[in-house]
């Protein structure tokens, strides 16, 4: 057994948390005005992520023009220092990078309305400064708020969360040591439906069990959606307050 | 090894339809496709039965060595219906986008439509049904379910249902609803005074980067080339277009019309318009700039400044034109230029023919002095920090902060995030002042 204990008797988790609750979350938009057109920085928990969205703009190569909807594409930057310990390569052509790219432009793809912009390009990156843990629903969480900042129109929020199995018991939103110990999935939910978007599941998780994971991140995402509405709507009453005056 | 996953395609689609929009994650998508192809995972085994195809079982044995990474079970349960809503649609995979209309087709399980509600009213006291004129929506929020509303701008419609798509304020003209969003790219619309740069040359057209979706056009047949109005374009300025207007040059000028797409046409065909010289561009969020008459501006200290309506500033030394045009605002340093200004537009014809001469495309600045140089620079800088503030940028605004960043003397002071706020702060407070008074 390791010096942490995963789940204590008590019911407290290695950072004091109990099963069903989140780690703090802290978003904010429209970070870097000058450089994107919608952009976002997202804390949840340890994990610090950072998302520029250009466009829609014209696409920089003749083969990337669409006239029936706009292209879609996620660039993934995971930083050398974003790790406990500093890695040598750049994540870039990592199998699992690249797979989260393209996991995340397919959920996006279906969720904005692309057929409103043809002929352009929707170019995402995002920057992770600090990992710690269930990146791919933060990320997912950063790109939404990027993407909102933008004025692209979407049908609905998506937001992320990882869920864990330790023994019999969901855990809500993992850190890396939690997610190092027991196996997880991550959920992507659209708006307050329980309809999902995304569902990663890399490890093995029992059928039995996936009843409660699936509720209890469900509900989580549901959660992060409120926070980042709740964000959403205090930065446009201070613009509409602004323009106003 | 051998721990295998059963995945039925038939409990797999129930619950996968859950989600409708949906994107479930790799090896279930291209399951469905039913081309089994374990793609993206890093499986070792990877055993599906088909149910409904009848093929029997497949199985990819992955390219990898056996390694850490676990295999992937997912499995789905039957079950789930008391925690996820299943609705049976068949079509949904079929068609591998998502259109409007399947969204709508789905929301007819009662649970969505308490969601709707319970959502909205978790915001808004009125119950989130028929906002006020001028509140604030986000996407996926309930607008109204008044169908007699016409869906516009920033919204999308679902069993009769209004839904914003962006975040922004409502705005509802007859019988037209539309969410205006807070910040976009640039909207071209026609007439508008912008300001843009040449990223092209093409055939008889510049292409033309206006910080809107696309570039726009601006055709070799609506600029004024030298020699007058009425001289005719001929397949030698088809051939020397660089000579007028090559990449990277700036540029001021018109939306003429407005493509299928919404693309924009813009002209030049007017002396205000035209190649941008003597002075230096900044860049602010097109939704700060309110569309109005006139968008050129003489400024205390012999500057005259270009509000682009697409967020594209232009601040430049005043020429002989600019003053003589108009007799126009505050200006303290421009009244001894004013002589025969009276007549100016009697002339405009006449000056005209002048002025379309080689000097219209010249790329050569005239001398302007350190002065006008620091003047210019002092805007650029206060532009920047009403923009900073997300103040909109109009011209009693610019005055009114360049007269409260006199307090600093040093000019790269100015962008200091701390300055730009007091600033800001300081032309809110002196229009409070005004307001009061």
């Amino acid at each position: 057994m390791s010096r942490f204990e995963i789940y204590s008797p008590e019911g407290l988790r290695v950072d004091g948390r109990r099963w069903n609750e989140l780690r703090s979350f802290n978003c904010s938009i429209n970070t870097h005005p000058n450089a994107a057109d919608g952009s976002s920085y997202l804390e949840q928990g340890n994990n610090k992520i950072i998302t520029l969205v250009a466009g829609p703009q014209e696409p920089s190569s003749r083969s990337q023009v669409n006239t029936k909807q706009a292209t879609l594409s996620v660039t993934i930057n995971l930083t050398k220092f974003a790790k406990m310990e500093r890695s040598k390569s750049s994540h870039k052509n990592e199998r699992r990078t690249l797979e989260w790219q393209a996991s995340l432009v397919r959920t996006f793809e279906k969720n904005l309305m692309l057929h409103l912009y043809p002929r352009t390009s929707i170019d995402v990156q995002v920057h992770a400064l600090q990992l710690d843990g269930g990146i791919l629903g933060a990320m997912l969480n950063g790109i939404t708020l990027a993407l909102i900042d933008a004025g692209i129109a979407m049908y609905d929020f998506v937001s992320g969360v990882s869920v864990g199995l330790y023994d019999t018991t969901p855990l809500l939103d993992l850190n890396s040591l939690e997610e190092n110990a027991m196996s997880s999935v991550t959920i992507g939910t659209i708006g307050k439906s329980e309809k999902l978007s995304l569902l990663m599941v890399e490890d093995k998780v029992p059928l039995d069990r996936l009843e409660s994971v699936m509720a209890i991140g469900i509900a989580g995402t549901h959660r992060i959606r409120d926070l980042m509405d709740k964000e959403l709507r205090k930065h446009g009453k201070t613009r509409v307050e602004n323009s106003s005056n | 090894m051998e721990q295998n996953s059963v995945l039925s395609l038939h409990q797999i689609k129930r619950c996968l339809t859950v989600d409708l929009c949906c994107n479930i994650f790799t090896s279930f998508t291209t399951l469905i496709s039913s081309h089994l192809i374990a793609l993206l995972f890093n499986l070792e085994n990877f055993q599906l039965t088909n149910t409904k195809s009848n093929k029997g079982t497949a199985r990819k044995s992955a390219h990898r060595t056996p390694s850490a990474v676990p295999d992937i079970v997912i499995s789905l349960l039957g079950t789930m219906s008391d925690v996820i809503s299943v609705i049976n649609r068949n079509e949904f995979w079929s068609n591998g986008r998502l259109e409007q209309d399947e969204y709508e087709s789905d929301s007819s399980s009662g649970s969505e439509q308490e969601h709707d509600i319970e959502m909205s009213g978790a915001h808004d006291s009125n119950g989130g049904i028929d906002h006020q004129d001028g509140s604030i929506v986000t996407p996926g929020e309930l607008i109204t379910d008044d169908p007699i509303w016409m869906k516009g701008h920033g919204t999308y419609f679902l069993e009769n249902k209004t839904y914003s798509s962006v975040v922004g304020t409502v705005s509802r003209v007859n019988r037209l609803l539309s969410v205006l969003p807070l910040k976009s790219r640039y909207i071209p619309e026609t007439g508008d005074h912008i300001v843009g740069r040449i990223t092209d040359v093409g055939n008889r057209r510049w292409k033309v980067d206006i910080g809107a979706k696309q570039y726009a056009v601006l055709m070799l047949g609506s600029v004024n080339l030298p020699g007058g109005v009425l001289r005719r374009k001929s397949e030698t300025d088809e051939l020397q277009m660089r000579n007028f207007l090559k990449e990277g040059d700036l540029l001021n000028a018109e939306v003429q019309s407005l493509f299928q797409d919404g693309s924009a046409s813009l002209h030049t065909r007017s002396l205000k318009y035209g190649k941008l010289r003597n002075g230096t561009f900044v860049q602010v969020p097109s939704s700060l700039i309110v569309r109005s008459k006139n968008h050129t501006h003489n400024l205390p200290g012999n500057v005259t400044i270009i509000l682009g309506v697409n967020g594209f500033v232009w601040i430049r030394k005043s020429s002989k034109m600019d003053l003589s045009g108009k007799t126009t605002t505050t200006g303290s340093g421009q009244s001894d230029h004013l002589p025969g200004s009276n007549n100016a537009m009697s002339v405009s014809i006449t000056r005209l023919e002048e002025e379309s001469s080689w000097e219209i495309y010249s790329d050569k600045n005239d001398t302007v002095t350190v002065s006008v140089r620091q003047t210019i620079t002092r805007y650029a800088n206060v532009i920047k920090a009403l923009a900073h503030c997300e103040l909109g940028i109009t011209e009693p605004r610019i005055i009114s902060a360049y007269e409260a960043s006199m307090a600093y003397g040093n000019l790269g002071q100015l962008i200091e995030s701390e300055t730009m706020e007091s600033l800001g702060q300081d032309v809110i407070n002196s229009e409070k002042m005004r307001g009061a008074a």
